[in-house]
């Protein structure tokens, strides 16, 4: 059984589609990284699945069920867009709230644990509206994470989040899949920190599911290159660039080769042509490369 | 199958009994639900002492040099509901400035209530959670009834209060006590009828609360006539069976409406 199937689905504002066919897949035990641009879709599907939006077409599954159970909806937690809290009360009457909304029992004890799993037990007496940003993304996240959510639904979780928080959401993602039954959707912009814990991946665009894939084939399907410096890089690009497709430079300063070659055969070449390689290695593209790749049609 | 997750099925009454406590929980930490019943109460206190001192007094009209003497209240029970012999819902200020303001008084509360969940985005946490929509349309109208109740009760003290104090009389002439609680108790199940509808406008009009105060205001004007003419001081148990009804019947209509609005339409 999958935590999340979705077929066919689709959303129209007016004449625009925002979502048109989708088909999605979240296994149980799945950290499911969810990518797409700017107005792809991403929130749209996030909000139809904990049906805060009606959907115009096709099925969405949750645990077998239809997303509208209340049985299993009573077990979603969810941050979409900004945390749902009221400005005027302290962050622990926000939670509290929440917690009598989950009727949770033994609710005081939950809630302080939940804080101090998200570092915000000194901060409980604070009026929400005073928190910073992080403090309030903590905040949001803190609402999702009560009632030991069976599918966690988190837009942008880590926007705003400091070192510290991103360290600890990790903790927190691993921690809750860790029994195998329950999963977490993540959407984020942030590439580098999802792929970090995510186990799966779904990439959307123009509100169609373009790819969806595990960790390990995504792995497997990422190029690997070749990265050098030199002495002199002009003339090593040049040189490069004649015998080889795709060259490029990347931030660091290295010079990549994405063709199907070896570090001893650029090594000898170069050197034939009197260039002294200080520093080569070989290496893959992660997930930010891979997914800019797709957007611009590129290779894989 | 030791994979599978179980999903235990929350009844009708644990539902809304969590949702009750929820609203409960906010109405009684929200300044407004205060701000209203304070105004309830102080109101009448303010208007009866002010139009007693008042009493008597003559005002001329510069230009035709007419002279108006103002009349006072003379009775306590003016500001719950008309005597008998007195026009039914006239134009007189006391027909008009009574305790039925508190009916659009309400109107400001359930607005602010419901548009508050939706402007803190606190409806997102809400319906992920509870598919029911009817859950929330049930909750709301109970806190908005329980308010509503609670600002009649404050402006009948206060009434009491300001009679007291202005040392008008508390003679009910050929009615008694029971018609006073059969008036009040026909007040309060009437209450149902105005909170449903502005609960109905409330949930249409989501985050825009200018849009659902304004819009309850003018929808609730066009029944504010009817509350002085069905619950008059002299209320009979009949008066209170026909608000009864008409409250239980409102509130299921309507609030049958505001749970088709809320599952037809985005809740963000």
């Amino acid at each position: 059984m999958n935590a999340v199937e979705i077929r066919g689905l689709s959303k129209n504002f007016g004449p625009k589609q925002a979502v048109c066919g989708l088909d999605m897949t979240v296994p149980m035990g799945a950290i499911y990284g969810f990518i797409g641009e700017n107005g792809s879709g991403k929130s749209t599907t996030e909000k139809m699945i904990c049906g805060l939006i009606p959907a115009s077409g096709g099925s969405i599954k949750l645990y077998g069920k239809d997303h509208t159970d209340s049985a299993v909806r009573a077990k979603l937690g969810v941050l979409i867009e900004a945390p749902g809290c009221f400005p005027g009360l302290t962050v622990w009457d926000n939670m509290m709230l929440q917690a009598t909304n989950l009727s949770i029992p033994d609710a005081e004890r939950e809630v302080v644990r939940i804080l101090k799993t998200v570092r915000m037990e000194g901060a409980a007496g604070n009026k929400y509206k005073n928190c910073s940003l992080g403090m309030k993304q903590r905040v949001g996240i803190a609402m999702a994470l009560l009632g030991n959510p069976t599918l966690l639904v988190l837009d942008e979780p880590l926007n705003g989040l400091d070192a510290d928080g991103m360290r600890i959401m990790r903790e927190i993602f691993c921690d809750i899949i860790k029994d195998g039954k329950r999963s977490i959707i993540v959407s984020s912009h942030l590439l580098g920190e999802l792929q970090k814990v995510a186990t799966h991946y779904g990439i959307i665009r123009h509100g169609k599911m373009i790819v969806e894939m595990t960790a390990d084939e995504l792995d497997s399907s990422c190029r690997t290159y070749v990265a050098l410096q030199s002495g002199e890089m002009n003339k090593t690009k040049m040189l490069l660039g004649c015998r080889y497709s795709r060259v490029e430079e990347d931030e660091a300063g290295y010079l990549r080769v994405y063709d199907m070659t070896t570090p001893e055969e650029i090594v000898s070449y170069l050197y034939e042509n009197g260039i002294c390689v200080t520093e080569i290695s070989t290496d893959k593209i992660g997930l930010e490369e891979y997914y800019i790749d797709l957007m611009n049609g590129g290779k894989k | 199958m030791e994979n599978a997750v179980k999903f235990e099925s929350v009844s009708f009454g644990k539902r809304v009994k969590s949702m009750l406590k929820v609203d409960f929980r906010r109405m009684l930490k929200s300044k407004l639900f205060y701000i209203l019943i304070a105004c309830a109460l102080v109101m009448p206190i303010l208007m009866t002492v002010m139009m007693s001192m008042m009493d008597g007094s003559e005002s001329v009209n510069q230009q035709t040099g007419e002279i108006t003497i103002m009349e006072g209240p003379e009775n306590t029970w003016q500001n719950i509901g008309t005597l008998p012999g007195e026009p039914l819902g006239g134009a007189e200020i006391f027909a008009m400035c009574n305790i039925n303001m508190a009916f659009m008084g309400v109107a400001v509360f359930v607005c602010l209530f419901i548009s508050d969940d939706f402007r803190s985005g606190y409806a997102k946490n809400l319906f992920t959670v509870r598919s029911r929509k009817g859950d929330y349309v049930i909750s709301k109208t109970l806190a908005g009834f329980v308010c509503g109740a609670l600002m009649l009760i404050a402006y009948f003290v206060g009434s009491v209060l300001g009679g007291a104090i202005s040392g008008l009389s508390f003679d009910l002439g050929t009615l008694n006590a029971g018609n006073l609680v059969m008036c009040m108790l026909a007040k309060i199940f009437l209450m149902p009828v105005f909170v449903s509808i502005f609960t109905l406008i409330s949930v249409s009009a989501k985050q825009k609360a200018w849009l659902s105060i304004c819009g309850s205001l003018g929808g609730g004007m066009l029944l504010f006539m009817m509350v002085s003419m069905i619950t008059p001081l002299g209320s009979t148990p009949l008066n209170v069976v026909l608000c009864l009804a008409g409250g239980a019947l409102f509130a299921l209509g309507l609030g049958a409406v505001s749970k088709i609005v809320l599952k037809k339409t985005s809740l963000v």
